[in-house]
């Protein structure tokens, strides 16, 4: 069996989650805390790859990344490229996991009672310092099953993935693409390997999750 | 010492406090809904009003006239919430400490100190959670002390414990705040537990105040019928006066006469033949006794006989609805005095089968309430 997509695809879920937590966890505090204009759009934006089909996001996110796109030509000026490549895979599915963590670290925030943080206010505590103090520590439940939701669905992401990394065998063929790829073949011996492979990582993730969020601390 | 002005609509509600009190514990009484606790976050900036002025010790927390506002944690409030919300992630010792600034040596002092003081000490390594109700208030009002704040806030402070440490704790809280100097404002829907704890009262009503009155004039010498009715004063009624003298009114009041003795303190502007509000304490009507010459002169005056038409069982006391062997309409629907009596009595005099009956009501029991 070729291991090499059961490797790429842990790395890239991993960094894609590392980066949907760093950004997604701010995001959902500013969501479930303050008011700010624009913020019932921003929140129906931030939920739009769930129901959208992923080639409608891979389009519009290659016609972003791409080597025309604004963003593509900007990296181009420090000779990096990301469209067909890991880091893009890493993109798309950190975009793909975006709303299921902010959506679970949301409520989580939102379920702390409020008095505690205008307590810690009036104790002095600057907002940040509430932050990191009162509001994370208590929302860690929500915010650990947020992150391994997002990790698995990094795991399954085929069609952001398929659209701007391409399924290129060795370089950007993730665990997904690859079981597609074996069944399109017929070898579904393989297909059958990886696939387990697929459900014994996040099965293993689920049952784990559940543990911890049982312990008190 | 302490002015309050927030005017703040919402959707379905509009704040709209005015009071000022000179003496530093002031409790905030209303039933739930009412504003108080709106007052307290505007107070200590955790809401910011449309409109108003918070002064307090001379110092301006907010003026929307002149465009102050300072951030809560600029206020040196400490602030009792609701149900205390103490961290239930912290260590009763790390709760206290939570304000307290690691390098500031004479904070580190003042939280021991608070721990024993309040008698916290074998608590420090104990979580939230494994507290009673009374302990925990005790780390809520330690940590909201801890900074050393001008000013207090406390919020329905006993309403989590149970009646009998509630009534034990309301002394003891009356006096920790009397010990401590510093200017509180306490809010409960019960009446009693702001007598108890407090100098003055400032009553709430759907988001409208009284001005802070002393908790003495408030129960025993209201000034008028909207601030009687407030404090759910019975036997509120109204009556023509018939005649007026230096110390004493007499009112015509159900084809009779009513001495009512005069208030000192309140200076009185009504007339004969204007109509006059006033109340008749339950606990003041004396049954008179059967088969016995009344001796007392003063029990000669307003002398009423009637029927006992209800009665209700409150435990300890007994409350009889009383109507008078008068034609016309009862003052208050079916009956015209609620009158309230011990226990004891009721069983003496065998009132649950004698029904009728003659009362005097003392004339320095009826409190004429001059106001609106």
């Amino acid at each position: 069996m070729d291991v090499f997509p059961v490797w790429l695809s842990l790395r890239v879920a991993a960094l894609a989650t590392l980066l949907t937590v760093v950004a997604g966890v701010p995001l959902a505090w500013l969501l479930a805390r303050k008011h700010f204009p624009g913020r019932d759009l921003l929140s129906a934006l931030l939920l739009i790859p769930l129901v959208l089909p992923p080639t409608v996001l891979g389009y519009y996110l290659l016609t972003l990344i791409g080597s025309r796109g604004t963003v593509g030509r900007f990296l181009a000026r420090w000779d990096i490229e990301l469209a067909f490549t890991w880091r893009a895979a890493v993109l798309a599915a950190a975009v793909g996991s975006f709303p299921l963590l902010i959506k679970t670290t949301q409520s989580g925030f939102e379920g702390i009672d409020r008095r505690l943080e205008q307590a810690a206010a009036t104790l002095g505590h600057s907002e940040m310092s509430i932050f990191w103090t009162i509001s994370l520590p208590l929302a860690w439940r929500a915010i650990l099953a947020g992150t391994v939701l997002a990790f698995c669905r990094a795991l399954g992401e085929f069609g952001i993935t398929l659209m701007v990394a391409g399924n290129i065998p060795g370089l950007t063929q993730t665990l997904p693409l690859a079981i597609y790829d074996h069944v399109q073949a017929n070898q579904l011996d393989q297909a059958n390997m990886l696939s387990f492979v697929s459900i014994a990582i996040v099965l293993f993730l689920m049952v784990a999750l559940g543990r911890i969020a049982r312990l008190r601390f | 010492m302490l002015s309050v002005t927030v005017f703040r609509k919402f959707e379905d509600f509009t704040l709209d406090a005015a009071w000022t009190s000179d003496q530093p514990i002031v409790a905030l009484v209303g039933p739930s809904g009412s504003g108080k606790t709106l007052t307290l976050q505007s107070i200590a900036g955790l809401i910011t009003p449309d409109m108003g002025r918070v002064v307090a010790g001379g110092r301006v927390l907010f003026d929307s006239a002149g465009r102050k506002n300072l951030k809560p944690q600029e206020r040196r409030i400490g602030y009792v919430f609701q149900g205390y919300a103490l961290f239930p992630h912290m260590t009763v010792a790390k709760n206290i400490a939570y304000g307290v600034r690691d390098r500031d040596r004479s904070r580190i002092d003042r939280t021991t100190a608070l721990i024993e003081r309040l008698g916290l000490d074998g608590l420090r390594a104990r979580y939230p959670a494994e507290l009673s109700g009374g302990q925990q208030q005790r780390v809520a009002l330690a940590r909201a002390l801890a900074t050393d704040p001008d000013m207090l806030l406390l919020d329905e402070p006993l309403s989590a414990l149970d009646a009998p440490l509630r009534r034990e704790l309301a002394g003891e809280l009356g006096k920790t705040l009397r010990d401590l100097g510093k200017i509180a404002i306490l809010v409960t829907h019960d009446l009693i537990e702001a007598y108890r704890i407090a100098d003055t009262v400032v009553l709430y009503e759907k988001g409208q105040t009284t001005d802070a009155v002393s908790k003495n004039d408030l129960l025993w010498n209201p000034s008028s019928e909207r601030i009687a009715r407030l404090i759910g004063a019975r036997n509120v009624l109204r009556a023509p006066i018939a005649e007026s003298s230096d110390d004493a009114i007499i009112l015509d009041w159900r084809g009779g006469h009513l001495m009512a003795a005069r208030s000192p303190s309140h200076q009185l502007h009504a007339r004969v033949h204007d109509e006059l509000a006033f109340f008749v304490r339950p606990e003041y009507v004396r049954l008179i006794r059967k088969n016995r010459p009344v001796t007392d002169g003063l029990r000669q005056t307003n002398l009423f006989s009637g029927e006992i038409v209800g009665e209700r069982d409150e435990g300890t006391t007994w409350v009889l609805f009383f109507r008078l062997d008068r034609p016309g309409t009862p003052s208050q629907g079916t009956y015209d005095l609620e009158i309230e009596i011990p226990r004891l009595v009721y069983e003496r005099l065998n009132i649950s089968v004698d029904r009728h009956w003659e009362v005097s009501i003392h004339p320095g029991s009826i409190q004429v309430l001059p106001g609106h």
